[in-house]
C-alpha cells in the first residue's frame, strides 16, 4: 500500500471517490434519496434484468409461435399486450427481447469500456509516441459516428449475437479511451504515484495497482452512460435488420418494417416494443447521470 | 389453345387467317401468300395449322382522351436500365414496357392470360404450319425504331438469337436469365424483310405465350446492346424523355407511333420512392395515379380503404408463389422422404392467413384458378402434402423423420437462408415455427439481396425461403426454369427422369384437353417430391386513380406494362 505510506505523510492528493460507510443496502438507500431519479433508472434496468433473467416463466407464450387464426389481436386475457401479425404473443416477445437488448448492451459496453480503458490508460501512462500513434488511431475510429461503425461492422460480420455486440463495442473503445486517458494524465501526475515510481514498482503494476482503481468513477459513469447507447444501436441494428435474426425477438426487431406496414391497424405492434426501448434508454440515462454526480468530485453536492 | 384448329388439317398454306386488328389499329396486310412462299415447300400430306389471330378485346373505356402524364409508382433504380432481356424483375419490365413492342403479347384487356388472349403487335399475323415446328411471323410494315430506322425481320431474329444464344448470334447479353425459354427453338430465319419463322426442334404451341410475355421485346438490331442500360430505343408507344438515377424515369409520347391517335397520354412518369410506406402514402394523397404490380399487400390495401383516399382497387393473381428450396444434392434433403416431411410440416392455409393475412392462396406448382389457367382444383389440392388437415400432416412428417433417425434426441438441424426484406423474413419466421412443432431446428441466415441470387444458383444454402415469378401463366415457362434438370434456376436441383419425360410430353401436346391432365400429372409429382414446396400464391390489390381508364391489371404482374390504351380522365 505505497499510496497509503505517501498519503500518511500529508502530502496533498485528490481522492476521486467518498468515503463509503455502512453496508450496500444503507448506500443504496442513501443514492436512492439523494439521487431519486438515478434511483428509478436503477429500479427500471433492474426490472429488465430479471425479466432477461426469468424470460421463461414470466412469458405467456412462446415468442416464436406463430398462430395464423389470432393475428393482430388486441392486447386483452390471451395476449396482454396483443399480437402481432403472424399471431406472436407481444408481451412474451418483449420479455425474451429484454434478454437480447440487456445482453447486447451490457456486454458490448463492458468490452468496449474495458478494452477502450486499457487502451487509454497505458497511452497515457507510458505517454511519448505510444501516446501520440495510439490517439492518431482512436481519432481515426472516433472519427466515425458510432451508429454508423456499427453498420459497417454489423454488414460485414453478419446479422448474429456475437456480431452485433462486436460491432457495438468497437465503436465505444475510443470513447472510453479518451475518457481514461484524461482521468490517468491527471493522475499519474500525482504525488502518490511518483512516490511509488522511486520506490522502484513497476510499471505495469504502477499503472494497473495504484492508478486504474483511481479512474473508476469516471468509468462506472461512462459504461452506465454508455449502456443506453448500446441498446438504442442494438435496437437499431436490428430495426435495420442487421441485428439479432429473426425469428428470435428483439425490441428493434419488433419495430421493424411488417410493424411498420401494420401500425395504423394494430398500434400495439409498435407502441409496447418502442415504450420497452426508450424505458430501458431512460433508465440507463437516469442512473448514469445520478453515477457521475455521485461518484465526479466536481459535480458532488452541485 | 382451346379453338385451335384441328391438328389434322392437311393445307400446303395459310389460309383464311383472322388478320387481327392489332390492338384497335389494325393493318391488315394481304401479304400471306407471298410471305408462306418464303417457307420451306412441305410435301402436300404435310401438316400446317392456320393459327388464328386474337383480335384485343373491347377496351372498357373505348373513347379515350389525349392529353396528361400518369403517375406511376416505382419502387426502386432500374439495375439494369431498361435491358428487359436482362433482367429477372419486375422493376425494369415495369418502366421498360412502355418504350418497347414485342411480336405479339396478351391482351391488354383481358385480365386471364392464355393462349386465347395473344394478340398481336409487332406481328400483325401469325402462322403454325408442319404440325406446330415452324411459328410464322408476319410483320406489321411503316414500324419505326424511336431513332428512325426502319423495323425489320432482321431486328426480330437479332433478338431472339442473342436470347437463345444462337452460335451465330450477333451479340451475347451479359445476363441471360430466359435463355431456358427458347430452348426448343433450332434456328430463325428472316424469310423477308416482313417475315420471320421460328424453326423449333419439335412442336411447342406455348412459344406464343413466351413471345408475348412482357419479358421477350424486341430490341433494334443496330443498337448496341449495352447501350440499353442507360437509355431505350424501342418502337413502343413512349420514348425515354429522362431517367434521372435514382429519382424518376420519364417517357414521352412517341409521336410517330405505328398505332394511329395512340398513345392517348402524353407522358409518364414513374417516380422511384423507395420506402414502401411512403409509397403508398404518395397514392393516397394523390401525389401517385397508379400501383406498383404487386406491391398493394391486403394489408396496405385495407389500410388505403380505411383512409377514404379515392382509389379503386382491382383483386389480381401475380403469378408470383413462395416456396420452399431444399438443395437436394446434399444431406439431408437427398432424402425424397425428410424432403416431403418438411413439405408435411408446414399448414399451406395457416401461412396464407398469417404471412399474407389472407392475401394469398393456395396451390401447387402453378397458379390456382380464378388467377391461373393450370393450377390444380381445390380438390385436387386437398390430397397433397401440406392442405389437408394440419395436425395429420404434423403427425406423418413426424413419423417419417423418426423413419428417417430424426427425433427427439436427435433433432433435424438446418440453416434457412432468405432475403432480408421483412415480408421474406416473416414467411420464414413462420416456416421455422411450423418446422419446430415436428421436431425441426431450424435457424434463419438472412442475406442481403444483391447476394440472395448468387448463393442460391452456387447452391450454397441447405434451405431457402424463397418467391418465384413467372413470365407467363403456362407449364413450358415454369417447369422448364424451375424444375428441369440442369436448369440454372431450378435451384434445388431437383432433377427426374420421369418429370423430364411428362414435362416434354405436355410440351408438345396440341390439344388442351389431354394436356391439362398432364400438367396436373406433374404438378402432383413435384409436391409429392417435394422439388420445390410451394407455400402460396400471392395476390396484388392494385389501387390506381378513378380517372385512369383503360389501365387492366393482370394476373401476372409482368405483362401490363405497356400503357398504350390508357387515359386520363381529368
Amino acid at each position: 500500500m505505497a499510496d497509503r505510506a505517501v498519503v500518511d505523510t500529508g502530502l496533498e492528493m485528490v481522492r476521486p471517490a467518498p468515503p463509503v460507510t455502512g453496508g450496500a443496502w444503507t448506500i443504496v438507500v442513501r443514492f436512492a434519496r439523494k439521487k431519486p431519479l438515478g434511483a428509478i433508472g436503477g429500479v427500471l434496468l433492474l426490472v429488465t434484468l430479471v425479466a432477461a433473467i426469468f424470460a421463461e416463466p414470466l412469458a405467456t407464450h412462446d415468442p416464436i409461435a406463430t398462430d395464423a387464426f389470432h393475428t393482430l389481436a388486441r392486447p386483452g386475457a390471451d395476449h396482454w399486450l396483443g399480437s402481432d401479425h403472424l399471431g406472436r404473443d407481444i408481451y412474451s416477445r418483449i420479455v425474451h427481447g429484454s434478454r437480447v437488448s440487456l445482453i447486447v448492451g451490457v456486454v458490448s459496453t463492458l468490452l468496449g469500456s474495458v478494452l477502450g480503458g486499457m487502451i487509454g490508460l497505458l497511452s497515457a501512462y507510458f505517454g511519448g509516441k505510444t501516446d501520440l500513434i495510439t490517439q492518431r488511431f482512436l481519432d481515426i475510429l472516433q472519427g466515425l459516428p458510432l451508429l454508423v461503425l456499427a453498420l459497417v461492422m454489423s454488414a460485414a460480420l453478419g446479422p448474429a449475437v456475437h456480431n452485433v455486440i462486436i460491432a457495438i463495442s468497437i465503436p465505444i473503445i475510443p470513447r472510453a479511451a479518451r475518457v481514461i486517458r484524461a482521468s490517468v494524465l491527471s493522475i499519474r501526475e500525482m504525488q502518490y504515484i511518483e512516490a511509488a515510481r522511486a520506490l522502484g514498482v513497476r510499471h505495469l503494476r504502477t499503472a494497473f495497482r495504484h492508478i486504474l482503481p483511481n479512474t473508476m468513477g469516471p468509468f462506472i459513469v461512462l459504461a452506465t452512460a454508455q449502456l443506453g447507447s448500446a441498446i438504442l444501436v442494438e435496437a437499431t441494428l436490428s430495426f435495420l435488420g442487421l441485428g439479432v435474426p429473426e425469428p428470435y425477438p428483439s425490441w428493434g426487431r419488433m419495430l421493424s418494417v411488417s410493424a411498420s406496414e401494420y401500425a395504423q391497424k394494430a398500434p400495439w405492434l409498435v407502441l409496447f416494443p418502442g415504450i420497452a426501448i426508450s424505458l430501458a434508454v431512460f433508465a440507463s440515462n437516469l442512473l448514469g447521470d445520478a453515477l457521475r454526480d455521485t461518484l465526479d468530485p466536481r459535480l458532488r453536492g452541485a | 389453345m382451346r379453338v385451335r384448329l384441328p391438328v389434322a388439317l392437311l393445307c400446303v398454306a395459310v389460309a383464311a387467317v383472322a388478320a387481327g386488328p392489332a390492338l384497335g389499329q389494325a393493318q391488315k396486310g394481304a401479304d400471306s401468300d407471298k410471305a408462306m412462299k418464303s417457307v420451306p415447300a412441305k410435301p402436300a400430306a404435310a401438316k400446317a395449322t392456320a393459327g388464328s389471330v386474337n383480335a384485343p378485346s373491347a377496351a372498357p373505356h373505348p373513347n379515350g382522351k389525349k392529353g396528361g402524364v400518369l403517375l406511376a409508382m416505382h419502387r426502386e433504380d432500374l439495375a439494369q436500365g431498361f435491358s428487359i432481356h436482362e433482367t429477372a424483375t419486375i422493376a425494369t419490365v415495369w418502366p421498360g414496357m412502355p418504350c418497347f413492342n414485342n411480336l405479339v403479347m396478351f391482351d391488354p384487356f383481358k385480365q386471364v392470360e392464355s393462349l386465347d388472349s395473344v394478340v398481336p403487335e409487332l406481328a400483325e399475323r401469325w402462322s403454325w404450319q408442319d404440325n406446330y415446328r415452324n411459328l410464322v411471323l408476319f410483320l406489321r410494315k411503316g414500324v419505326k425504331w424511336h431513332d428512325g430506322t426502319p423495323f425489320t425481320a432482321k431486328d426480330v431474329k437479332y433478338t431472339f438469337d442473342m436470347v437463345r444464344q444462337a452460335p451465330d448470334a450477333q451479340t451475347r447479353l451479359r445476363i441471360n436469365p430466359r435463355k431456358d425459354w427458347y430452348a426448343n427453338v433450332e434456328s430463325i430465319e428472316a424469310a423477308d424483310p416482313h417475315t420471320v419463322i421460328f424453326h423449333l426442334k419439335r412442336p411447342q404451341p406455348s412459344l406464343l405465350m413466351m413471345l408475348a410475355s412482357g419479358y421477350s421485346p424486341v430490341y433494334p438490331a443496330h443498337v448496341p446492346v449495352n447501350d440499353f442500360r442507360g437509355k431505350c430505343v424501342g418502337t413502343g408507344p413512349y420514348k425515354l424523355k429522362e431517367w434521372k438515377k435514382g429519382e424518376y424515369i420519364e417517357f414521352a409520347r412517341n409521336p410517330d407511333y405505328w398505332v394511329p391517335g395512340r398513345p392517348y397520354l402524353d407522358g409518364i412518369r414513374y417516380l422511384i420512392i423507395k420506402e414502401r410506406g411512403t409509397r403508398f402514402a404518395a397514392l393516397q394523397a394523390g401525389r401517385l395515379d397508379i400501383s406498383f404490380p404487386g406491391e398493394a399487400t391486403k394489408p396496405i390495401a385495407d389500410q388505403l380503404k380505411s383512409s377514404g383516399a379515392k382509389l379503386n382497387f382491382t383483386l389480381i393473381g401475380t403469378n408470383v408463389n413462395d416456396n420452399l428450396i431444399m438443395n437436394i444434392k446434399k444431406p439431408p434433403f437427398d432424402n425424397v422422404k425428410v424432403r416431403r416431411a418438411i413439405s408435411l410440416a408446414v399448414d399451406r392455409r395457416a401461412y396464407a392467413k398469417a404471412v399474407h393475412q389472407g392475401g394469398a392462396v393456395a396451390g401447387a406448382s402453378m397458379q390456382p384458378k380464378p388467377y391461373g389457367f393450370w393450377g390444380l382444383l381445390e380438390k385436387d389440392l386437398g390430397r397433397l402434402p401440406g392442405y389437408g388437415k394440419p395436425e395429420d400432416n404434423k403427425a406423418q412428417a413426424r413419423k417419417i423423420l423418426a423413419e428417417a433417425g430424426y427425433g427427439p434426441g436427435k433433432p433435424l438441424q438446418v440453416e434457412m437462408g432468405t432475403r432480408a426484406i421483412a415480408l421474406y423474413v416473416d414467411f420464414a419466421s413462420f416456416v421455422i415455427n411450423e418446422l419446430k412443432q415436428v421436431g425441426v431446428e431450424a435457424t434463419l441466415k438472412q442475406v442481403e439481396t444483391a447476394q440472395w441470387h448468387p448463393l442460391v444458383t452456387r447452391r450454397e444454402y441447405q434451405m431457402g425461403a424463397n418467391l418465384t415469378g413467372l413470365g407467363i401463366d403456362d407449364p413450358d415457362g415454369n417447369f422448364y426454369e424451375n424444375y428441369a434438370c440442369g436448369s440454372p434456376r431450378n435451384y434445388t436441383d431437383y432433377c427426374d427422369e420421369q418429370v423430364m419425360k411428362m414435362i416434354e410430353t405436355q410440351s408438345q401436346e396440341l390439344d388442351l384437353k389431354k394436356r391439362r391432365p398432364l400438367v396436373a400429372q406433374i404438378q402432383n409429382k413435384l409436391e409429392e417430391d417435394a422439388a420445390r414446396p410451394i407455400m402460396g400464391w400471392r395476390t396484388d390489390y392494385f389501387p390506381m386513380a378513378p380517372h385512369v381508364k383503360n389501365l387492366v391489371p393482370h394476373h401476372n404482374i409482368y405483362n401490363y406494362g405497356r400503357m398504350q390504351e390508357v387515359w386520363l380522365d381529368k
